[in-house]
Protein backbone atom coordinates (compact mmCIF):
# COMPACT_ATOMS: atom_id res chain seq x y z
CA UNK A 1 0.00 0.00 0.00
CA UNK A 2 2.83 2.32 0.91
CA UNK A 3 4.34 1.73 -2.54
CA UNK A 4 1.04 2.45 -4.19
CA UNK A 5 0.86 5.85 -2.50
CA UNK A 6 4.47 6.51 -3.39
CA UNK A 7 3.97 5.75 -7.06
CA UNK A 8 0.74 7.77 -7.07
CA UNK A 9 2.71 10.66 -5.62
CA UNK A 10 5.36 10.29 -8.36
CA UNK A 11 2.65 10.20 -11.00
CA UNK A 12 1.10 13.38 -9.63
CA UNK A 13 4.36 15.31 -9.38
CA UNK A 14 5.23 14.35 -12.94
CA UNK A 15 2.15 16.29 -14.02
CA UNK A 16 3.68 19.56 -12.84
CA UNK A 17 5.50 21.50 -15.54
CA UNK A 18 9.27 21.20 -15.37
CA UNK A 19 11.09 24.55 -15.09
CA UNK A 20 12.31 24.54 -18.70
CA UNK A 21 12.20 27.64 -20.86
CA UNK A 22 12.70 27.21 -24.59
CA UNK A 23 12.97 29.79 -27.36
CA UNK A 24 13.66 29.55 -31.05
CA UNK A 25 14.62 32.46 -33.33
CA UNK A 26 16.27 33.20 -36.63
CA UNK A 27 19.57 35.05 -36.18
CA UNK A 28 22.92 34.64 -38.02
CA UNK A 29 20.87 33.54 -41.03
CA UNK A 30 20.13 30.34 -39.15
CA UNK A 31 18.10 28.90 -36.33
CA UNK A 32 19.03 29.83 -32.76
CA UNK A 33 17.62 27.61 -30.06
CA UNK A 34 17.98 28.49 -26.36
CA UNK A 35 16.90 26.26 -23.46
CA UNK A 36 17.20 27.47 -19.87
CA UNK A 37 16.44 25.14 -16.99
CA UNK A 38 15.67 26.05 -13.40
CA UNK A 39 14.89 29.76 -13.78
CA UNK A 40 11.47 31.41 -13.68
CA UNK A 41 9.89 31.78 -17.12
CA UNK A 42 10.08 35.55 -16.94
CA UNK A 43 13.77 35.70 -16.00
CA UNK A 44 14.65 33.03 -18.55
CA UNK A 45 12.83 35.01 -21.24
CA UNK A 46 14.80 38.18 -20.37
CA UNK A 47 18.12 36.30 -20.36
CA UNK A 48 17.38 34.68 -23.72
CA UNK A 49 16.34 38.07 -25.10
CA UNK A 50 19.69 39.55 -24.07
CA UNK A 51 21.62 36.65 -25.61
CA UNK A 52 19.69 37.05 -28.87
CA UNK A 53 20.44 40.79 -28.95
CA UNK A 54 24.15 40.02 -28.53
CA UNK A 55 23.91 37.56 -31.41
CA UNK A 56 22.14 40.10 -33.60
CA UNK A 57 24.79 42.73 -32.96
CA UNK A 58 27.61 40.24 -33.67
CA UNK A 59 25.78 39.26 -36.85
CA UNK A 60 25.51 42.90 -37.91
CA UNK A 61 29.19 43.53 -37.25
CA UNK A 62 30.67 40.34 -38.68
CA UNK A 63 28.48 39.51 -41.64
CA UNK A 64 30.67 38.92 -44.68
CA UNK A 65 28.28 40.09 -47.38
CA UNK A 66 24.98 41.37 -46.04
CA UNK A 67 24.99 45.09 -45.11
CA UNK A 68 23.27 46.09 -41.85
CA UNK A 69 20.93 48.17 -44.00
CA UNK A 70 21.14 49.66 -47.49
CA UNK A 71 24.45 51.52 -47.89
CA UNK A 72 25.58 50.60 -44.36
CA UNK A 73 28.22 47.88 -44.52
CA UNK A 74 29.22 45.78 -41.50
CA UNK A 75 32.52 46.37 -39.69
CA UNK A 76 33.94 43.34 -41.46
CA UNK A 77 32.75 44.52 -44.89
CA UNK A 78 34.38 47.93 -44.32
CA UNK A 79 37.58 46.12 -43.44
CA UNK A 80 37.43 44.01 -46.59
CA UNK A 81 36.84 47.08 -48.76
CA UNK A 82 39.84 48.76 -47.13
CA UNK A 83 41.99 45.67 -47.77
CA UNK A 84 41.38 46.00 -51.50
CA UNK A 85 42.42 49.65 -51.58
CA UNK A 86 45.55 50.13 -49.53
CA UNK A 87 47.84 48.48 -47.06
CA UNK A 88 47.57 51.14 -44.39
CA UNK A 89 46.68 50.14 -40.82
CA UNK A 90 42.94 50.35 -40.18
CA UNK A 91 41.50 50.79 -36.69
CA UNK A 92 39.25 47.97 -35.54
CA UNK A 93 37.47 47.30 -32.27
CA UNK A 94 39.51 45.40 -29.64
CA UNK A 95 37.26 42.33 -29.70
CA UNK A 96 37.52 42.04 -33.50
CA UNK A 97 41.31 42.33 -33.22
CA UNK A 98 41.29 39.52 -30.62
CA UNK A 99 39.09 37.41 -32.91
CA UNK A 100 41.42 37.88 -35.88
CA UNK A 101 44.50 36.98 -33.80
CA UNK A 102 42.72 33.87 -32.48
CA UNK A 103 41.47 32.88 -35.95
CA UNK A 104 44.99 33.28 -37.33
CA UNK A 105 46.40 30.91 -34.69
CA UNK A 106 43.68 28.35 -35.41
CA UNK A 107 44.28 28.69 -39.14
CA UNK A 108 48.00 28.00 -38.64
CA UNK A 109 47.20 25.00 -36.42
CA UNK A 110 45.00 23.60 -39.20
CA UNK A 111 47.79 24.02 -41.77
CA UNK A 112 45.62 26.56 -43.53
CA UNK A 113 42.64 24.23 -44.06
CA UNK A 114 40.59 26.51 -41.82
CA UNK A 115 41.15 29.73 -43.72
CA UNK A 116 38.86 32.73 -43.10
CA UNK A 117 40.94 34.77 -45.58
CA UNK A 118 39.44 33.10 -48.68
CA UNK A 119 36.30 35.24 -48.82
CA UNK A 120 36.92 35.90 -52.54
CA UNK A 121 36.97 32.14 -53.29
CA UNK A 122 33.74 31.60 -51.33
CA UNK A 123 32.19 34.49 -53.25
CA UNK A 124 33.36 33.03 -56.59
CA UNK A 125 31.43 29.85 -55.80
CA UNK A 126 28.33 31.89 -55.01
CA UNK A 127 28.09 30.99 -51.34
CA UNK A 128 28.08 34.59 -50.16
CA UNK A 129 24.40 35.04 -50.92
CA UNK A 130 21.17 34.11 -49.19
CA UNK A 131 19.79 32.24 -52.17
CA UNK A 132 22.65 30.80 -54.15
CA UNK A 133 21.99 29.50 -57.61
CA UNK A 134 24.62 27.35 -59.24
CA UNK A 135 27.12 29.68 -60.88
CA UNK A 136 29.35 28.73 -63.78
CA UNK A 137 32.74 27.73 -62.41
CA UNK A 138 35.08 30.65 -63.00
CA UNK A 139 38.24 28.59 -63.40
CA UNK A 140 40.45 31.57 -64.16
CA UNK A 141 39.36 33.43 -61.03
CA UNK A 142 39.91 30.29 -58.91
CA UNK A 143 43.35 29.72 -60.39
CA UNK A 144 44.37 33.31 -59.78
CA UNK A 145 43.15 33.19 -56.17
CA UNK A 146 44.96 29.91 -55.48
CA UNK A 147 48.10 31.45 -56.95
CA UNK A 148 47.72 34.61 -54.82
CA UNK A 149 47.38 32.43 -51.66
CA UNK A 150 45.39 34.69 -49.33
CA UNK A 151 46.20 33.60 -45.78
CA UNK A 152 45.48 34.81 -42.26
CA UNK A 153 49.22 35.29 -41.72
CA UNK A 154 49.10 38.02 -44.38
CA UNK A 155 47.36 40.15 -41.75
CA UNK A 156 49.43 42.44 -39.57
CA UNK A 157 47.47 43.06 -36.37
CA UNK A 158 48.86 45.52 -33.86
CA UNK A 159 47.37 47.85 -31.23
CA UNK A 160 43.83 47.33 -32.49
CA UNK A 161 44.80 48.11 -36.06
CA UNK A 162 45.13 45.74 -38.98
CA UNK A 163 46.44 45.78 -42.52
CA UNK A 164 47.16 43.09 -45.05
CA UNK A 165 50.30 42.46 -47.05
CA UNK A 166 48.17 40.59 -49.60
CA UNK A 167 45.33 42.50 -51.28
CA UNK A 168 43.50 39.27 -52.18
CA UNK A 169 42.69 38.62 -48.51
CA UNK A 170 38.96 38.88 -47.90
CA UNK A 171 37.71 37.89 -44.46
CA UNK A 172 34.73 35.56 -44.04
CA UNK A 173 34.23 34.48 -40.41
CA UNK A 174 31.42 32.07 -41.37
CA UNK A 175 33.27 29.17 -39.72
CA UNK A 176 34.18 31.08 -36.58
CA UNK A 177 31.51 33.58 -35.59
CA UNK A 178 28.84 31.12 -34.44
CA UNK A 179 31.29 29.39 -32.13
CA UNK A 180 32.49 32.76 -30.83
CA UNK A 181 28.88 33.74 -30.14
CA UNK A 182 28.40 30.49 -28.16
CA UNK A 183 31.35 31.38 -25.90
CA UNK A 184 30.00 34.92 -25.41
CA UNK A 185 26.53 33.60 -24.55
CA UNK A 186 27.75 30.91 -22.17
CA UNK A 187 30.01 33.31 -20.24
CA UNK A 188 27.18 35.86 -20.05
CA UNK A 189 24.72 33.30 -18.69
CA UNK A 190 27.25 32.01 -16.13
CA UNK A 191 27.91 35.60 -15.05
CA UNK A 192 24.17 36.00 -14.50
CA UNK A 193 24.17 32.97 -12.23
CA UNK A 194 22.43 30.63 -14.67
CA UNK A 195 23.36 27.05 -13.82
CA UNK A 196 21.62 25.10 -16.58
CA UNK A 197 21.22 26.07 -20.22
CA UNK A 198 21.69 24.71 -23.72
CA UNK A 199 22.44 27.08 -26.60
CA UNK A 200 22.27 25.99 -30.23
CA UNK A 201 23.35 28.32 -33.05
CA UNK A 202 22.84 26.68 -36.41
CA UNK A 203 23.86 23.26 -35.10
CA UNK A 204 26.75 24.39 -32.90
CA UNK A 205 25.78 23.66 -29.30
CA UNK A 206 27.21 24.47 -25.88
CA UNK A 207 25.93 23.15 -22.54
CA UNK A 208 25.76 24.74 -19.11
CA UNK A 209 24.92 22.39 -16.26
CA UNK A 210 22.26 19.87 -17.13
CA UNK A 211 18.59 19.25 -17.84
CA UNK A 212 17.23 18.56 -14.35
CA UNK A 213 18.65 15.29 -13.06
CA UNK A 214 20.16 14.18 -16.37
CA UNK A 215 22.77 15.70 -18.71
CA UNK A 216 21.65 17.67 -21.73
CA UNK A 217 21.20 15.26 -24.60
CA UNK A 218 22.07 16.27 -28.13
CA UNK A 219 21.12 14.61 -31.41
CA UNK A 220 23.52 14.51 -34.37
CA UNK A 221 21.87 15.03 -37.74
CA UNK A 222 22.01 12.22 -40.29
CA UNK A 223 23.49 13.84 -43.43
CA UNK A 224 21.01 12.16 -45.79
CA UNK A 225 17.89 11.57 -43.67
CA UNK A 226 15.55 13.95 -41.86
CA UNK A 227 16.45 12.51 -38.47
CA UNK A 228 19.28 12.10 -36.01
CA UNK A 229 21.86 9.36 -36.57
CA UNK A 230 22.98 9.28 -32.92
CA UNK A 231 22.65 11.09 -29.62
CA UNK A 232 25.20 11.97 -26.98
CA UNK A 233 25.20 13.51 -23.52
CA UNK A 234 26.70 16.99 -23.41
CA UNK A 235 28.13 17.56 -19.91
CA UNK A 236 28.61 20.99 -18.30
CA UNK A 237 30.86 23.23 -20.41
CA UNK A 238 31.19 20.85 -23.37
CA UNK A 239 30.42 21.94 -26.92
CA UNK A 240 29.57 20.05 -30.08
CA UNK A 241 29.65 21.17 -33.70
CA UNK A 242 28.82 19.58 -37.03
CA UNK A 243 29.90 20.57 -40.54
CA UNK A 244 27.84 19.07 -43.32
CA UNK A 245 27.45 19.19 -47.08
CA UNK A 246 23.65 19.25 -46.77
CA UNK A 247 22.86 22.72 -45.40
CA UNK A 248 24.46 24.99 -47.99
CA UNK A 249 25.13 23.37 -51.33
CA UNK A 250 24.00 23.23 -54.93
CA UNK A 251 23.74 20.33 -57.35
CA UNK A 252 25.02 20.46 -60.92
CA UNK A 253 25.18 17.54 -63.34
CA UNK A 254 24.38 15.22 -60.45
CA UNK A 255 27.37 16.44 -58.47
CA UNK A 256 27.12 18.13 -55.09
CA UNK A 257 29.00 21.37 -54.46
CA UNK A 258 28.97 22.28 -50.77
CA UNK A 259 29.95 25.52 -49.05
CA UNK A 260 33.17 24.10 -47.55
CA UNK A 261 35.95 25.09 -49.95
CA UNK A 262 39.32 23.31 -49.91
CA UNK A 263 41.72 26.31 -49.82
CA UNK A 264 44.49 24.24 -51.49
CA UNK A 265 42.57 23.69 -54.73
CA UNK A 266 39.81 26.29 -54.53
CA UNK A 267 37.04 23.72 -55.05
CA UNK A 268 34.35 22.49 -52.65
CA UNK A 269 35.53 19.52 -50.56
CA UNK A 270 34.13 16.33 -52.12
CA UNK A 271 35.09 13.45 -49.84
CA UNK A 272 32.83 14.07 -46.86
CA UNK A 273 29.14 14.31 -45.96
CA UNK A 274 29.51 15.36 -42.33
CA UNK A 275 31.98 15.81 -39.48
CA UNK A 276 30.99 16.18 -35.82
CA UNK A 277 33.45 17.24 -33.12
CA UNK A 278 32.97 17.17 -29.36
CA UNK A 279 35.04 19.67 -27.38
CA UNK A 280 35.78 19.65 -23.61
CA UNK A 281 35.19 22.72 -21.42
CA UNK A 282 37.37 25.80 -21.92
CA UNK A 283 36.80 29.51 -22.49
CA UNK A 284 37.17 28.61 -26.19
CA UNK A 285 35.00 25.51 -26.39
CA UNK A 286 32.42 27.18 -28.64
CA UNK A 287 34.99 28.52 -31.12
CA UNK A 288 36.80 25.20 -31.27
CA UNK A 289 33.55 23.27 -31.84
CA UNK A 290 32.87 25.53 -34.84
CA UNK A 291 36.39 25.67 -36.31
CA UNK A 292 37.78 22.17 -35.70
CA UNK A 293 35.27 20.31 -37.86
CA UNK A 294 36.36 22.21 -41.00
CA UNK A 295 39.93 20.89 -41.45
CA UNK A 296 38.73 17.33 -40.73
CA UNK A 297 35.98 17.77 -43.32
CA UNK A 298 38.32 19.13 -45.99
CA UNK A 299 41.32 16.84 -45.37
CA UNK A 300 41.72 13.64 -47.40
CA UNK A 301 40.61 10.34 -45.85
CA UNK A 302 44.08 9.19 -44.83
CA UNK A 303 44.95 12.48 -43.10
CA UNK A 304 41.72 13.12 -41.19
CA UNK A 305 43.09 11.73 -37.94
CA UNK A 306 46.12 14.05 -38.11
CA UNK A 307 43.87 17.00 -38.90
CA UNK A 308 41.87 16.26 -35.74
CA UNK A 309 45.03 15.85 -33.67
CA UNK A 310 46.43 19.13 -34.98
CA UNK A 311 43.29 20.88 -33.72
CA UNK A 312 43.55 19.11 -30.36
CA UNK A 313 40.31 17.19 -30.94
CA UNK A 314 39.99 13.60 -29.68
CA UNK A 315 36.21 13.10 -29.93
CA UNK A 316 35.01 13.17 -33.53
CA UNK A 317 32.90 11.37 -36.12
CA UNK A 318 33.23 11.46 -39.91
CA UNK A 319 30.66 10.32 -42.47
CA UNK A 320 32.39 10.15 -45.83
CA UNK A 321 30.99 10.63 -49.34
CA UNK A 322 30.15 6.88 -49.53
CA UNK A 323 28.12 7.24 -46.28
CA UNK A 324 30.71 5.19 -44.37
CA UNK A 325 30.95 6.13 -40.70
CA UNK A 326 34.27 6.60 -38.90
CA UNK A 327 34.43 7.32 -35.19
CA UNK A 328 37.36 8.07 -32.89
CA UNK A 329 37.84 5.64 -30.00
CA UNK A 330 36.76 8.02 -27.27
CA UNK A 331 33.77 9.26 -29.30
CA UNK A 332 32.58 5.69 -29.88
CA UNK A 333 32.05 5.30 -26.13
CA UNK A 334 29.87 8.41 -25.98
CA UNK A 335 27.56 7.87 -28.95
CA UNK A 336 24.15 6.22 -28.73
CA UNK A 337 23.05 5.13 -32.19
CA UNK A 338 19.44 5.73 -33.12
CA UNK A 339 19.14 2.76 -35.46
CA UNK A 340 20.32 -0.61 -34.17
CA UNK A 341 23.23 -2.35 -35.94
CA UNK A 342 24.97 0.77 -37.25
CA UNK A 343 28.18 -0.22 -39.01
CA UNK A 344 31.15 2.00 -38.26
CA UNK A 345 34.94 1.83 -38.22
CA UNK A 346 37.27 3.31 -35.66
CA UNK A 347 40.15 5.64 -36.41
CA UNK B 1 -8.40 -23.34 12.99
CA UNK B 2 -8.79 -22.48 9.35
CA UNK B 3 -5.42 -22.28 7.62
CA UNK B 4 -5.71 -19.59 4.97
CA UNK B 5 -2.18 -20.22 3.61
CA UNK B 6 -2.94 -23.88 3.14
CA UNK B 7 -6.27 -23.16 1.50
CA UNK B 8 -4.65 -20.72 -0.94
CA UNK B 9 -2.04 -23.24 -2.07
CA UNK B 10 -4.64 -25.93 -2.56
CA UNK B 11 -6.87 -23.63 -4.51
CA UNK B 12 -4.10 -22.49 -6.85
CA UNK B 13 -2.99 -26.08 -7.42
CA UNK B 14 -6.51 -27.04 -8.29
CA UNK B 15 -6.86 -24.12 -10.65
CA UNK B 16 -3.55 -24.86 -12.37
CA UNK B 17 -4.42 -28.53 -12.87
CA UNK B 18 -7.68 -27.57 -14.59
CA UNK B 19 -5.82 -25.41 -17.17
CA UNK B 20 -5.80 -26.97 -20.65
CA UNK B 21 -3.32 -26.42 -23.46
CA UNK B 22 -5.76 -24.03 -25.11
CA UNK B 23 -6.00 -21.98 -21.93
CA UNK B 24 -2.24 -21.64 -21.78
CA UNK B 25 -2.17 -20.65 -25.43
CA UNK B 26 -4.75 -17.94 -24.85
CA UNK B 27 -2.79 -16.70 -21.87
CA UNK B 28 0.50 -16.56 -23.77
CA UNK B 29 -1.14 -14.88 -26.76
CA UNK B 30 -2.83 -12.32 -24.55
CA UNK B 31 0.42 -11.53 -22.76
CA UNK B 32 2.38 -11.16 -25.97
CA UNK B 33 -0.35 -8.91 -27.36
CA UNK B 34 0.00 -6.67 -24.30
CA UNK B 35 3.78 -6.58 -24.75
CA UNK B 36 3.30 -5.75 -28.45
CA UNK B 37 0.89 -2.93 -27.65
CA UNK B 38 3.25 -1.59 -25.04
CA UNK B 39 6.22 -1.43 -27.41
CA UNK B 40 4.18 -0.17 -30.35
CA UNK B 41 2.28 2.57 -28.56
CA UNK B 42 4.24 3.44 -25.48
CA UNK B 43 7.81 3.86 -26.63
CA UNK B 44 9.52 7.22 -26.93
CA UNK B 45 9.85 7.09 -30.67
CA UNK B 46 6.13 7.17 -31.28
CA UNK B 47 5.25 10.65 -32.49
CA UNK B 48 1.78 11.92 -31.73
CA UNK B 49 1.86 15.51 -32.95
CA UNK B 50 3.59 17.80 -35.38
CA UNK B 51 4.55 21.22 -34.07
CA UNK B 52 4.76 23.97 -36.67
CA UNK B 53 6.75 27.10 -35.83
CA UNK B 54 6.62 30.33 -37.78
CA UNK B 55 9.61 32.53 -36.89
CA UNK B 56 10.02 32.24 -33.14
CA UNK B 57 6.32 31.62 -32.49
CA UNK B 58 4.53 28.29 -32.24
CA UNK B 59 2.06 28.36 -35.12
CA UNK B 60 0.28 25.27 -33.95
CA UNK B 61 0.55 21.65 -32.90
CA UNK B 62 -1.50 19.23 -34.96
CA UNK B 63 -2.36 15.63 -34.26
CA UNK B 64 -0.72 13.24 -36.73
CA UNK B 65 -3.84 11.15 -36.57
CA UNK B 66 -5.60 12.98 -39.38
CA UNK B 67 -5.46 13.79 -43.06
CA UNK B 68 -4.89 17.50 -43.46
CA UNK B 69 -3.00 20.21 -45.34
CA UNK B 70 -1.92 23.17 -43.22
CA UNK B 71 -1.34 26.44 -45.08
CA UNK B 72 1.15 28.77 -43.40
CA UNK B 73 2.03 32.26 -44.62
CA UNK B 74 5.74 32.82 -43.98
CA UNK B 75 8.00 35.75 -44.74
CA UNK B 76 8.34 34.93 -48.46
CA UNK B 77 5.03 33.24 -49.21
CA UNK B 78 2.71 30.34 -48.57
CA UNK B 79 4.02 26.98 -47.41
CA UNK B 80 1.83 23.89 -47.40
CA UNK B 81 2.44 21.20 -44.79
CA UNK B 82 0.76 17.85 -45.32
CA UNK B 83 -0.27 15.53 -42.50
CA UNK B 84 -1.25 11.96 -43.44
CA UNK B 85 -0.88 8.41 -42.11
CA UNK B 86 0.80 9.47 -38.87
CA UNK B 87 3.43 11.46 -40.78
CA UNK B 88 4.05 15.07 -41.79
CA UNK B 89 6.06 16.84 -44.50
CA UNK B 90 6.65 20.07 -46.36
CA UNK B 91 4.50 19.62 -49.46
CA UNK B 92 4.99 22.99 -51.16
CA UNK B 93 7.23 25.92 -50.37
CA UNK B 94 7.98 29.22 -52.12
CA UNK B 95 11.71 28.92 -51.31
CA UNK B 96 14.30 28.66 -54.03
CA UNK B 97 16.17 25.47 -53.15
CA UNK B 98 13.28 23.37 -51.85
CA UNK B 99 15.55 21.76 -49.25
CA UNK B 100 12.55 21.56 -46.93
CA UNK B 101 10.41 19.72 -49.49
CA UNK B 102 13.28 17.34 -50.29
CA UNK B 103 13.45 16.35 -46.62
CA UNK B 104 10.36 14.25 -47.30
CA UNK B 105 8.16 12.60 -44.70
CA UNK B 106 8.88 12.87 -40.99
CA UNK B 107 7.49 9.99 -38.99
CA UNK B 108 9.49 9.61 -35.78
CA UNK B 109 9.50 11.71 -32.65
CA UNK B 110 12.30 14.25 -32.65
CA UNK B 111 12.55 14.42 -36.44
CA UNK B 112 12.57 17.96 -37.71
CA UNK B 113 12.67 19.88 -40.97
CA UNK B 114 13.37 23.57 -41.40
CA UNK B 115 12.72 26.06 -44.16
CA UNK B 116 15.17 28.87 -43.39
CA UNK B 117 14.04 31.24 -46.19
CA UNK B 118 10.40 31.13 -45.10
CA UNK B 119 11.30 30.68 -41.39
CA UNK B 120 9.02 27.70 -40.87
CA UNK B 121 9.97 24.58 -38.97
CA UNK B 122 8.31 21.23 -38.33
CA UNK B 123 9.07 19.00 -35.39
CA UNK B 124 7.44 15.73 -34.46
CA UNK B 125 6.55 15.55 -30.80
CA UNK B 126 5.99 12.67 -28.43
CA UNK B 127 5.60 12.31 -24.69
CA UNK B 128 9.37 12.13 -24.32
CA UNK B 129 11.87 13.87 -26.57
CA UNK B 130 14.82 11.66 -27.54
CA UNK B 131 17.15 14.70 -27.26
CA UNK B 132 17.12 18.36 -26.18
CA UNK B 133 18.68 19.90 -29.30
CA UNK B 134 20.14 18.86 -32.65
CA UNK B 135 23.67 19.36 -34.06
CA UNK B 136 23.45 19.68 -37.86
Amino acid sequence: MRYLFFSLFLLLTSCFKEPLYHSQSYVFGTLVDISIYGESDERARQLAEHVLQDFQSLHNRLHAWKPISAGKPSELQQLNTAFEKANQPISISPDLAAMLIDATQLSEKSNGLFNPAIGHLIGTWGFQRDEFTPLGVDEVAIKNLIHAQPRMTDLVIKNNTVYTTNPTVKLDLGGYAKGYALDIASSYLRQQGVKNALINIGGNIIALGQHGDTPWRVGIQHPRKPSAIATLDLPDGWAVGTSGDYQRYFMRDGKRYCHLIDPRIGYPAQGTQAVTVLVPPSSHAGVLSDVASKPIFIESAENRNQAAQAMGVTDFMVIDAQSRIFVSNSMAKKLHWIEPDVQFSKF
Amino acid sequence: MFNFQNFKHKYIRLWLSSMRLGDWLVLVLALSFVVYLFTALWTNSHATKVQIKLGDKIYGAYSLNQQRDVHVHGSIGETIIRIADGRARFLRSPCHHQYCVHQGWLSRAGQAAICLPNQISLELLSEHKPYDSLSY
